[in-house]
């Protein structure tokens, strides 16, 4: 963001997350909401990461422990579907990977460079070691 | 729910204790949570006697320490509503951490300070100490010098504290017991009166808008903190002292009272005067008038406004004069005072050829006397006389043992 | 009037609209905004939000960006509780003065702090927002150490934890005092409601959390957070970290009601053994040493001796 000048804020540094007024937040999908440009909604920490995950949508079942222990509010779900990760959020802990139950997991962590299609393409078979 | 309304007769017997309770009464403060510290105690009994009698709807909240009560009024200020309460010394110097929190979000709190010495040694009586400790935290100060004012200023500090221009929150300081504990007559204003010239409090970014979510308390560091700091100390340089000078204006309007950032008694032809604070401000001016009755052109100047300093008012009431004392009631511990300081910056530049000295006294309650004031008003005869400061810049004056004199 | 959020499942509970954003600046695999997200997500309520100086607070409002949805304010380090306590006094005089803006919302009043803030240096504010009967929550992200500035040692630092200021040495195995009893010393406040909760069990933390909401007065609630930089573990490994945690018993999940009447409310099937849990984390790696070995045995018999009393409180009902 653009820095400002001393007379160009809200005076106690105060900041407003949404512009305009928003009745039922709750209520209200993110993709709904008009979140101001002070919101970190509006921010990307996609250039922490250096491995990112990859969401493979054949073997998900959407039981959605990827989304209730994203820390980052990453893992997009929408009417109890999986739909995507949001990759200017995903920082790359590689959690929602580790808490994936199928087998063979839908989200593997693969470096930031990788590409997404050849990736889904090579994945990995089922482990039949695993119980 | 209801509330009482109390009658008051025209004149009221309160000490500033009491006076600064009832201001707080009549605005109807929304939040005041506090703790009791001597002297300022019987404000906060005051206004609980109050609530439990049905005279406050407002909330009321004892805490358990001066940090928690400032933090709860910051809270509750954030929330958006009337907030003040009320300390002294030690409790000031444990909610300093909060205070520059309160003046830094831009939250109008009204702040009885009820001055008294800071420990060690401990001390329970009045002096600046407490006052000057946080004269850079941003906040507005305003000084009484009696109970009438205590009352008068605390009105007017809710008007000035909540204006959407402002929004910096508001110390009232009066003197430890001198003030606080003194009673005299006060003319009050009628319930409805008082609340009428405050007003209905106008919420700014306040917290319980759901329709409006706001953060409140931010980090900045070396790439905002600066322009944010200097924002606040714009709005203190440039828009505090307006609308200080409105609202005197408007309340002098209404009840004939008048205030002035810097107070001038016997300053038309003064040849020697001292500036002061608080209750001193009343004994110089009945001393000033005695230097007159023996031909010597005593004048007396009162800083009303602390913060933000009235600078230019400061070098005006003083432009003519030949001989000044400063007068600090709080240890400099190792520089001149502040009094001394603030005056010297104001009419450096000027082509004043006053003649600057500075007096420490009264520390942890001692009497400043009327015959330590005639010394010192003969004092600063002998210099106007001379030309030059006869003594040292800088002396002690009512302490026991060898003299002490400084610069 | 507020209604309980009807969250059955984890599908229904993922259909919540998130109050957290993320690109805040918390590190990778954090888990303080997994307990914010399974906190803020248990209710459809209006919320007020405080937040001590601490993680939680230098990554989510450092401007010129904010991640709270819901109004939010920090003034220092000791007093987020007292912050909330004020927003909610002055919701109270603004009810009664028929001036709330909104005034059918209902709004939850929550201050979040780390160990350091709650069971330190902000010990006192906590206590005074508890014994004055406040409608707020207390939540404590208790990851056992000054995380922000670096991890030096807190009350809340268990024995045998390598932390800046009490470091493993030549001649030191690390942190020589136990962890605070916080959950006691807050329930022997007589609250209506006090727990201790963990990310992984959202369950538990979502019905205790609203538990927490429906009661009248103070609640306190203890989230173990596992901090991945100074616990020493992979960022992708926090949930594994907390369901050793829970599993070994060294975070025991419960609740005190009222002060007194206290439920176990986690029961493991299998039941770790603690030396598992220490062998995850790098702030314990030094016990495995053979002269610290010892230290190992300790720990086991410490948690057991807890989960024996902690059945005994149940079983008597008092």
């Amino acid at each position: 963001m653009a820095k400002k000048g001393w007379d160009e804020f809200e005076i106690g540094a105060m900041l407003r997350t949404f512009d305009g007024k928003i009745d039922d937040i709750a209520g209200t999908r993110q993709e709904d909401r008009a979140y101001s440009q002070n919101s970190s909604y509006t921010a990307s920490v996609a250039d922490w990461r250096l491995i990112k995950p990859v969401f493979n949508k054949d073997y998900c079942i959407d039981c959605q422990f990827c989304w209730i222990y994203c820390p980052d509010v990453s893992i997009v779900s929408r009417d109890k579907k999986l739909i995507g990760v949001d990759m200017d959020h995903c920082k790359g802990c590689g959690i929602c990977v580790e808490v994936c139950p199928t087998n063979p997991k839908s989200l593997l962590m693969f470096p930031e460079q990788a590409d997404e299609e050849t990736e889904i393409a090579n994945w990995p078979k089922k482990d039949e070691g695993e119980a | 729910m209801a509330f009482q309304k109390m009658e008051l007769k025209d004149i009221e017997v309160w000490d500033g204790n009491r006076a600064a309770a009832q201001a707080l009464r009549q605005a109807q403060v929304d939040v005041v949570a506090a703790y009791p510290i001597t002297p300022s105690t019987p404000i906060v009994e005051g206004y609980a006697q109050f609530t439990a009698d049905g005279y406050v709807e407002g909330e009321f909240v004892m805490v358990e320490s001066e940090h928690a009560a400032m933090s709860a009024c910051i809270g509750a200020a954030a929330a958006g509503g009337r907030v003040a309460t009320a300390t002294s010394s030690q409790g000031l110097a444990l909610m300093s951490e909060t205070l520059y929190q309160a003046s830094g979000m831009r939250l109008p709190i009204v702040l009885n300070l009820v001055n008294r010495a800071l420990a060690s040694p401990l001390n329970v009586n009045g002096d600046h100490s407490d006052m000057y400790m946080i004269r850079d935290s941003g906040w507005i100060q305003f000084d009484a010098y009696c109970p009438q004012e205590v009352y008068d200023l605390n009105l007017m500090a809710f008007k000035v504290s909540e204006d959407h221009d402002i929004r910096l929150p508001v110390i009232v300081n009066q003197d430890g017991f001198m003030t606080s504990h003194t009673a005299q007559g006060v003319r009050p204003l009628s319930d409805d009166e008082a609340y009428a010239f405050v007003g209905e409090y106008n919420p700014m970014n306040d917290m319980l808008d759901f329709e409006h979510p706001v953060t409140h308390g931010v980090q900045t560091e070396e790439d905002w903190h600066f322009e944010h700091k200097a924002r606040q100390h714009n709005d203190l340089m440039t828009k505090a002292m307006p609308k200080i000078l409105e609202v005197f204006a408007d309340f002098e309007k209404q009840t004939g009272r008048k205030y002035n950032p810097v107070e001038k008694y016997d300053m038309d032809d003064a040849d020697v005067c001292v500036v002061c604070m608080g209750s001193s401000v009343e004994t110089a001016r009945e001393v000033a008038s005695e230097m007159r009755a023996n031909g010597i052109k005593a004048g007396v100047v009162g800083l009303r406004v602390v913060r933000p300093i009235p600078f230019f008012e400061i070098a005006d009431a003083l432009k003519d004069v030949k001989a000044i004392a400063a007068l600090d009631r709080s240890s400099p511990n190792g520089a001149a005072g502040m009094l001394f300081n603030e005056i010297a910056g104001a009419l450096f530049n000027t082509n004043t050829k006053a003649l600057l000295s500075g007096y420490v006294y009264g520390l942890g309650g001692r009497d400043l006397t009327k015959a330590h004031l005639v010394a010192l008003y003969n004092e600063l005869q002998a210099n106007a006389d001379a030309g030059k400061v006869t003594t040292q810049l800088q002396q002690f004056i009512g302490v026991r043992g060898p003299k002490l004199a400084f610069l | 009037m507020s209604e309980v959020k009807n969250i059955k499942n984890l599908k229904e509970f993922s259909t919540s609209a998130d109050r957290f954003e993320g690109a805040n600046l918390l590190c990778p695999g954090c888990a303080h905004s997994i307990i914010v997200r399974e906190v803020l997500n248990a209710t459809n309520d209006d919320l007020i939000l405080s937040a001590s100086t601490g993680c939680l607070e230098v990554c989510t409002a450092v401007y010129p960006y904010t991640s709270w949805d819901a109004s939010w304010i920090h003034i220092g380090f000791e007093n987020s509780s007292t912050a909330v306590a004020g927003a909610e006094t002055m919701y109270k005089a603004l009810k009664k003065k028929g001036r709330l803006k909104q005034p059918e919302r209902t709004p939850k009043f929550i201050s979040f702090a780390g160990d350091g803030a709650s069971y330190d240096i902000g010990f006192q504010w906590i206590s005074g927002c508890m014994e004055r009967g406040h409608n707020m929550m207390h939540i404590v992200l208790d990851n056992e150490v000054y995380a922000n500035t670096g991890g030096q040692r807190s009350s809340s630092t268990p024995i045998g934890s390598s932390a800046t200021t009490t470091p493993a040495g030549k001649i030191s195995y690390g942190e020589k005092r136990n962890k605070k009893d916080m959950m006691s010393i807050m329930a022997a406040h007589g609250i209506p409601y006090a727990a201790q909760v963990s990310p992984n069990k959202w369950k538990d933390m979502v019905k205790k959390i609203q538990h927490g909401m429906a009661v009248d007065g103070p609640v306190f609630i203890n989230a173990v957070s596992p901090c991945t930089t100074e616990w020493k573990f992979d960022p992708k490994d926090t949930m594994n970290i907390a369901d050793l945690a829970t599993d070994t018993l060294v975070f025991p999940l419960y609740e005190i009601i009222d002060g007194r009447e206290l439920n176990i409310t986690y029961r493991p099937k299998n039941v770790i053994p603690v030396e598992e849990y220490l062998a995850a984390q790098g702030r314990f790696k030094h016990l495995f040493k053979d002269e610290y070995k010892y230290l190992i045995k300790e720990w086991q018999e410490r948690v057991d001796e807890k989960w024996a009393y902690l059945q005994r409180r149940e079983e008597a009902r008092v």
